[in-house]
């Protein structure tokens, strides 16, 4: 750093150009730092998920037009890769895992673990909680982050979004088995713990979506007689839509994870297999409530992110 | 018993938890850190590189932390040894990518400039690259951490050390008098613990960032 000073206080020109290109790349510094900002609110263990969404989301920012061009490539690029990789990949893992179940000797306690049709019953419970607490994720989320940033409640968002990232702090673990003592063991206590869990990040996605919308477009919205209602469904909405996609992934992929942990308060779903897995010592119970667990993870992931490249507006891509 | 009074009795199992489950999840990050930022230099100037090192670490962050840990203790049996590559794993990404982005946001006249001056590549990259990346990559070490708290909770179903152990003793005996508090003395702890890190990073930030990119 300090080398790089002197040589810039050595020859007026060079100074001129690299105190022109210090403010951009503090810009980028900052970008980087509100990207981030965003980022702990929106995927701490999101992060998880939605981490590559995001990121590219927010760099589109401040080199938007070269952002946007190289997504539209993307697109079209990605297409036909994305389309059957990780499809492929994952029936090539399940085949192997049917094949190897088929041939396998099991003892007694195996075989009762996975008796009948239980892997089925937990999957299906796995999924059903999954989908409940996101549907109900986003319709308290989505539209509680639209209220919270109209004028009138303008003042309480800072309030929400440290109340978000404070949320961030409580393990998921800690904050299902606390919810039993108020409302006693079983499925729907699971579920309200993931919605709970949940809905922090995905707020926090919405109202920064909203916030970094160009303030001269929703100006020139107003300028040109919209009703607020209008500027909102018309102009704020779809702008605000590839955060706000990206933070409902980010809730199916939380979803899906924190469901494992319902096996703990006698909720079900896959965890129940991994939990009997460990707990009786048998690793063909465990690898497979382990694979199917992470197989449904990735293919609820790269089916949101299917949705995400359909439903994101056109006129974000491709143009400037 | 109140909650008062259960910490006061159980102060010395708690503590030692506590300890654990701090000293776990920070080993981890220096591991995760070292390893993120070598990934991050090593791959950021290949566009297929950097995007492949993102999409990996996405695709993993993307697994449940139970069915991972479930996923290696056939490999490695139960206690640290999972726990620790769970947490090393889930800890990487959140680095990773904010290194890549963070070097390839440097400005590349600096860069030249540091040629210019005889650098080698090496006092490049360490004297004017990574100096600059540094707050990003700082921001990643936050997310991480504060992730890691909540998933060495979990891994103590696996034997892990650390206040998920308090966590869990609270569901084995689910209605007795103490696993209310069990349960809200592992919680609040890791609570205390997150936002303790959290703080210690801010000051890490400020002693840590070059003078010159200081907001």
């Amino acid at each position: 750093m300090s080398g790089s000073e002197t040589e810039e206080t050595k020859d007026g020109t060079r100074d001129g150009t690299a105190d022109e290109q210090g403010p951009e790349g503090t810009a980028a510094g900052t970008a980087t730092a509100t990207a981030t900002a965003g980022d702990p609110a929106a995927d701490p263990a999101t992060d998880p998920a939605n981490s590559a969404a995001p990121a590219s989301d927010s760099a589109a920012g401040p080199a938007a037009s070269a952002e946007l061009a190289a997504g539209e490539r993307l697109r079209d690029r990605l297409t036909w890769q994305k389309l059957t990789v990780l499809p492929g990949v994952l029936a090539l893992v399940l085949l192997g895992t049917w094949l190897w179940f088929r041939d396998a000797q099991l003892d007694t306690i195996t075989r009762n673990a996975l008796a009948g049709d239980i892997v089925l019953l937990r999957l299906r419970d796995h999924v059903q909680m999954t989908a409940i607490s996101t549907f109900f994720v986003l319709i308290i989320a989505i539209p509680l982050g639209i209220a919270l940033t109209r004028p009138l409640l303008r003042r309480a968002t800072p309030v929400a979004m440290s109340f978000a990232n404070l949320g961030q702090a409580v393990p998921s673990l800690g904050l299902l088995v606390l919810l039993v003592f108020w409302l006693n063991i079983g499925q729907n206590t699971a579920v309200i713990g993931m919605v709970v869990y949940a809905v922090l990040p995905v707020l926090a996605n919405t109202i920064t979506g909203l916030r970094n919308i160009d303030p001269g477009l929703t100006e020139a919205a107003k300028g040109i007689g919209m009703s607020s209602l209008g500027v909102l469904t018309k102009v704020e909405l779809p702008l605000a839509v590839p955060l706000i996609l990206a933070g409902v992934r980010n809730a199916l992929v939380l979803n899906v994870g924190t469901a494992t942990l319902a096996t703990f308060i006698g909720g079900g779903g896959l965890g129940d297999l991994i939990a009997s897995g460990i707990t009786t010592q048998r690793m063909p119970v465990l690898m497979l409530g382990s694979i199917l667990t992470v197989a449904l993870a990735l293919l609820v992931d790269w089916l949101a992110s299917l949705v995400e490249l359909v439903l994101r507006p056109r006129g974000l891509e491709g143009t400037s | 018993m109140s909650f008062w009074e259960y910490l006061g009795n159980r102060h010395v199992q708690l503590l030692a938890d506590t300890l654990q489950h701090a000293s776990a999840v920070l080993q981890c990050m220096v591991v995760a850190t070292v390893l993120g930022v070598a990934v991050g230099v090593l791959t950021y100037r290949s566009e297929w590189a950097g995007d492949l090192a993102t999409t990996a670490g996405a695709t993993i962050l993307t697994v449940p932390s139970l069915a991972l840990i479930g996923l290696l203790i056939p490999l490695v049996g139960l206690g640290v040894a999972p726990t620790v590559i769970a947490l090393v794993l889930y800890g990487l990404l959140p680095i990773v990518r904010n290194a890549i982005v963070g070097l390839r946001g440097v400005d590349p006249a600096l860069i030249d400039a540091a040629r210019g001056i005889g650098m080698s590549r090496v006092r490049q990259l360490v004297k004017v690259e990574l100096p600059l990346a540094w707050p990003p990559i700082l921001t990643g070490i936050r997310v991480s951490t504060q992730m890691l708290m909540g998933i060495a909770a979990i891994a103590a179903f696996a034997s892990g050390p650390g206040l998920g152990n308090s966590i869990f003793r609270g569901v084995a005996s689910l209605g007795s008098a103490n696993a209310l508090n069990q349960v809200l003395a592992g919680t609040l702890g890791i609570v205390v613990l997150a936002l303790l890190f959290d703080a210690a990073y801010v000051v890490v930030g400020r002693l840590t960032t070059p003078r010159g990119i200081r907001a």
